[in-house]
């Protein structure tokens, strides 16, 4: 991939951030001390240092009047300033972080016709499921594939974790992971390959019977 | 990020990479001023979410937290799977007065930005001009907010307004 092309396209996104109604609405909202990030950077500056292909863009929403309600979405979200989002407290560093009433388990890989007594047959042995989604499928009302799981301490999650994942559920290998971050994902800047153009769903394994 | 490496080594180039971004909007402004949803998952991981209604004065909710690399490699399975990034919204129904959606994804090389009117059921859909690419929409959006309502909802025990 040649390093050295733009992301212009991705400029088309750039609205202008000084057209924050929603932030007057508000009325919390402090100055922002800087420049509220912007699309762009977040996708530009991003990190993998092979991420400078050309992107290919596709939608109307690259053509239109900046001026339209779309526009909006930077004060919606990336400019509303630190101090507009909630968030529970963290401290910074790599790691899970607690919910507000316990620890998330992400199970991915998870059997479309898998039921939640499965699920608490696996889970609930490291500890007391709080909390079980399993959600499905929209189109299909099978099981989409993955399930949220709370427990009330850090050690019966951590326990899931470590003894379920890589295991099996109705032949499938399921993954067991935290759902949530104490920070930021760290970027990896020594990324050799491009990314993959595969659909195939990630990490392989999980879906070989 | 992960304490155990559930995913292996490749949870971080496959998810945690730059190359991925999700951005979800739908919303309308009416009489309740203007109401909306709205979620986008950051490349390094963070999740925000702001959903405002001015019904019986409710106000701005907005929640972030940093998600797992596991759960953006989960978001862009999902997002792999519908296929959307095949589709084009030239024949989607434009945005109206009773309201807009917009999804935006940045996936490897490939950055969609699709807007269209809301969409009230399947019956929306199939007499619409590309039935076929506005129910991937459809059913892939529906997934999208139910993967991130739960994630909301566990993390903060919100329950987020269905619009």
């Amino acid at each position: 991939m040649a390093a050295a092309a733009m992301n212009t396209d991705v400029e088309a996104v750039d609205f202008d951030s000084d057209d924050d109604d929603l932030m007057d609405e508000e009325g919390t909202i402090e100055p922002s001390p800087a420049p509220a990030p912007r699309l762009r950077s977040t996708i530009a500056g991003g990190g993998g240092g092979d991420d400078d292909a050309p992107r290919k863009t596709k939608g109307r929403g690259f053509r239109e009047d900046p001026n339209s309600s779309s526009a909006h979405r930077d004060s919606r979200l990336a400019g509303a300033g630190r101090s507009g989002f909630d968030a529970l407290a963290s401290d910074g560093g790599p790691g899970p972080v607690r919910s507000i009433e316990g620890w998330i388990v992400l199970v991915t890989g998870v059997h479309e016709e898998a039921q939640e007594e499965d699920l608490h047959n696996i889970f609930g042995d490291y500890g007391q499921v709080k909390n079980l989604h399993l959600n499905l499928d929209r189109r299909t009302g099978f099981v989409k594939g993955y399930a949220l799981i709370e427990y009330e301490n850090f050690e019966q999650a951590k326990r899931a974790i470590r003894e379920s994942d890589g295991t099996e559920l109705l032949s499938q290998i399921i993954s067991v992971d935290w759902a949530f971050s104490n920070g930021p994902v760290k970027q990896r800047s020594t990324r050799k390959r491009s990314p993959r153009p595969n659909r195939s769903r990630s990490p392989p394994r999980r879906r070989y019977p | 990020m992960a304490a155990v490496g559930g995913a292996g080594n490749g949870a971080g180039e496959e998810a945690g990479g730059a190359a991925f971004y999700l951005r979800y909007y739908v919303g309308h402004k009416g009489k309740f001023g203007h109401e909306f949803l709205e979620f986008e998952f950051r490349p390094n991981g963070k999740l925000r979410y702001a959903n405002n209604s001015n019904y019986k004065n409710d106000t701005m909710i907005r929640k972030e937290v940093f998600v797992s690399p596991s759960v953006l490699r989960e978001a862009r399975r999902i997002i792999q799977d519908s296929e959307i990034m095949k589709e084009d919204d030239s024949n989607w129904p434009e945005p109206d007065r009773v309201g807009r959606q917009e999804l935006e994804i940045v996936m490897g090389n490939e950055h969609i930005s699709f807007t269209t009117s809301k969409i009230g059921s399947l019956v929306d859909v199939q007499t619409s001009k590309d039935p076929e690419g506005l129910r991937i929409f459809y059913y892939l959006v529906q997934d999208l907010k139910c993967f991130v309502f739960s994630l909301i909802n566990l993390h903060f025990k919100v329950k987020p307004i269905q619009l």
